[in-house]
């Protein structure tokens, strides 16, 4: 292959990376808002308690003295998903479920506070400024020749691949197949009525919320290891390009969430690969823009029924 | 309430005047300290109180300056312009006329205005912003170097020692970074070596790996970077897992022990332009031994720059037999000063003539040592 094509391929690589990581956390978005209509801004704030709680695990377990790479990441896996769901579930309680059926516009500053009340409270006990992790999986492959230009994939970028692609199978098979699931879909559709047939819709409801901040840990963990920095902000910048993804693709659908993510990591490498890399948001960005004016309700949603 | 305010006015300024020549009349002399104590830079805030502290308690044993007895003041602005302001307005409130600070660029440069209009001394041990001494303010001087000099001295090296084929010039868009990327790559250019790429990042990205894929495959091999530690550790950490190996260089934002702790090994060998580690210097030793003994560090780079800036006040004060900020100014303009961080002069400006940096050498334990 030429150097140019070989080039191309990296930056494809890079951007497919990059947008699996927004389309994990994309995931989480796009859940929360499919059954409940709102959107959870303190999303990114439970990836990044996420991302701490790993690596606080695997500092102490290291420190323990255990040095198996595939024992310390489960362990780091469980406790990173129990801990992220507690806080998810907490959120809803404390934030979410007393401003149900007010104005959708209270429950969204109300989300506001919760995302800024975390990333402080993480600040303050874990101090504002940056908390490194060494390499823990690191190599990869490398091909073509490297007097010319040679690729390079890490075993990590596959992993996030695959982890989404799994993710997000899993998940919308559980929505579509499992009697939980169902009980999501008819919360989705009208809440008073799935309530009336006696269905516990708080269940389903806290239920949704756990499952979010699961899938936020899961991202945590991933993208923690990869770049293998965090600080109380990272939720802040991730939420945000992981919401613009989510809304890209059709916000409430989960395969739509992938899409997005994968479309604006690409459009972001693609746009750094050719032209000076400060406009890559520009164009990212200029594309949601330009996608949203040709279909309102992005790439793979369903047109937006008003609900009572 | 007219009458009412009046009165109200005649008191405060009576106050004032009592204030003032209670302060005058004193045997103590009370310098005003002021940067951050709080906020996320107060580790440099420390830095410049521990310089600052050790400077008055050295020249107090020796027993003061014309007789008087100095006391260092603590002033917080949290390197918030707006609180900068707020300070410089109390501290000649409380009849200080002599000032060490302040910290921040943003900080000092407000606040010069009111000190310059009220006759306040003020010397700031780490403000580098080429701008603050722009406005031709006489009662503003520094003991440290300006971030344009960093850039100029950065591109001297890049031609004179490490003669790079390819050169990247890379920042992250702020005015610090951005504005000494574009003084290292112009003077290059003057020197005969053009940039192949110079572009920006945004601040707080976590991955950059369509820029090194770039960097890679124009062949680059020494890349100039304008901004702070953390996206340059992180671009130095995904470059050595994609096999980039060029040779990185910064300016003084990257000098940070957290560089080594997000890049580990991938942060040896990088340079740095830094100011000199004053602490090493032979005549501080014992200033050095007296700032452990407290169990303060005295590795800072505000450290001594902060003990020169009392050390300038106090030897003009001493030359002149007098406080008088008026003649304490022209003398400082005049006379060379013989400090913790060596002999000074000053030019028109309030500037230092010469430079207080130096190239260094970064390593993965996050020491530092001059390069070569």
């Amino acid at each position: 292959m030429s150097e140019f094509s070989l080039y191309l391929l990296q930056q494809l690589i890079n951007g497919l990376t990059i947008g699996s990581t927004y389309a994990l956390i994309a995931i989480g978005y796009t859940m929360v808002y499919g059954i409940i209509g709102m959107i959870n801004f303190a999303h990114g704030e439970i990836y990044m308690i996420g991302s701490y709680i790993t690596f606080i695990v695997i500092a102490g377990l290291m420190s323990m003295g255990i040095v198996s790479l595939p024992i310390i990441l489960i362990i780091a896996l469980v406790v990173a998903m129990f801990m992220a769901s507690t806080y998810g579930w907490a959120v809803e309680r404390v934030a979410y479920r007393p401003l149900r059926g007010t104005n959708r516009l209270i429950p969204l500053i109300s989300a506001i506070g919760m995302s800024i009340f975390l990333q402080n409270a993480v600040g303050i006990s874990q101090g504002f400024r940056d908390v490194a992790l060494p390499p823990m999986v690191s190599g990869g492959w490398a091909f073509g020749n490297p007097a010319d230009f040679e690729v390079t994939v890490s075993y990590m970028q596959v992993i996030i691949f695959a982890v989404t692609f799994v993710t997000m199978t899993l998940l919308t098979l559980f929505i579509s197949k499992s009697r939980m699931g169902r009980a999501c879909r008819a919360c989705a559709e009208d809440l008073g009525m799935t309530n009336l047939l006696g269905i516990n819709t708080n269940k389903v409801i806290a239920l949704t919320f756990i499952i979010g901040a699961a899938l936020a840990a899961i991202a945590g963990l991933l993208l923690g290891l990869y770049y293998g920095v965090v600080n109380p902000f990272v939720g802040f910048i991730a939420g945000l390009k992981a919401f613009t993804a989510a809304v890209l693709g059709g916000i409430g659908s989960i395969p739509g969430a992938v899409l997005g993510g994968l479309i604006l990591g690409v459009t972001e490498a693609m746009t750094a690969a050719f032209f000076p890399s400060e406009y890559k948001d520009v164009v990212a960005f200029g594309l949601l823009i330009t996608i949203l004016l040709f279909r309102p309700s992005g790439l793979l949603g369903k047109p937006e029924i008003e609900k009572v | 309430m007219n009458q009412f305010r009046k009165t109200l006015l005649g008191l405060s300024t009576a106050v004032c005047i009592m204030g003032m020549t209670a302060a005058a009349q004193a045997d103590t002399l009370k310098i005003g300290l002021a940067g951050p104590a709080t906020g996320p830079v107060a580790q440099y805030g420390d830095m410049q109180k521990i310089g600052v502290m050790a400077a008055i308690e050295d020249i107090n044993k020796a027993g003061g300056v014309n007789g008087m007895m100095l006391e260092g003041v603590i002033y917080d602005d949290a390197c918030d312009p707006k609180q900068a302001v707020a300070v410089a307005n109390k501290i000649v409130n409380d009849g200080i006329f002599h000032v060490v600070g302040h910290l921040c660029s943003s900080s000092t440069e407000p606040a010069s205005d009111i000190y310059e209009e009220e006759g306040v001394l003020m010397i700031t041990a780490a403000s580098t912003s080429p701008s603050i001494t722009e406005k031709g303010h006489q009662m503003l001087f520094r003991t440290i170097g300006l971030d344009s000099l960093q850039g100029s001295m950065a591109a001297q090296y890049i031609l004179g020692s490490a003669k790079p084929a390819r050169i990247a010039v890379i920042h992250d868009k702020q005015q610090y970074g951005e504005g000494l990327a574009t003084a290292v790559r112009d003077q290059l250019a003057e020197g005969g070596l053009k940039a192949t790429m110079f572009e920006g990042v945004t601040p707080g990205d976590k991955d950059f790996s369509a820029l090194i894929a770039k960097l890679k495959k124009e062949n680059v091999d020494f890349v100039y970077y304008g901004g702070y530690h953390p996206e340059l550790g992180l671009i130095l950490r995904q470059s050595a897992e994609k096999g980039f190996g060029a040779q990185f260089m910064g300016p003084e934002g990257i000098v940070n022990a957290d560089l080594a702790k997000i890049a580990g090994d991938a942060s040896e060998g990088v340079l740095a332009t830094a100011p000199k580690s004053f602490d090493q210097n032979a005549v501080n030793q014992a200033r050095v031994e007296a700032i452990k003994a407290k169990g303060e560090d005295p590795t800072g780079p505000f450290v001594f720059t902060a003990y020169a800036a009392v050390e300038v006040m106090t030897n003009a004060m001493t030359a002149t037999k007098s406080t008088d900020t008026e003649k304490l100014a022209a003398y400082i303009r005049a006379n060379e000063a013989d400090t913790a961080i060596g002999k000074i002069k000053y030019d028109e400006k309030g500037d230092l003539t010469e430079s207080t940096f130096l190239v260094y050498r970064l390593h993965k334990d996050g020491s530092k040592s001059p390069a070569q």
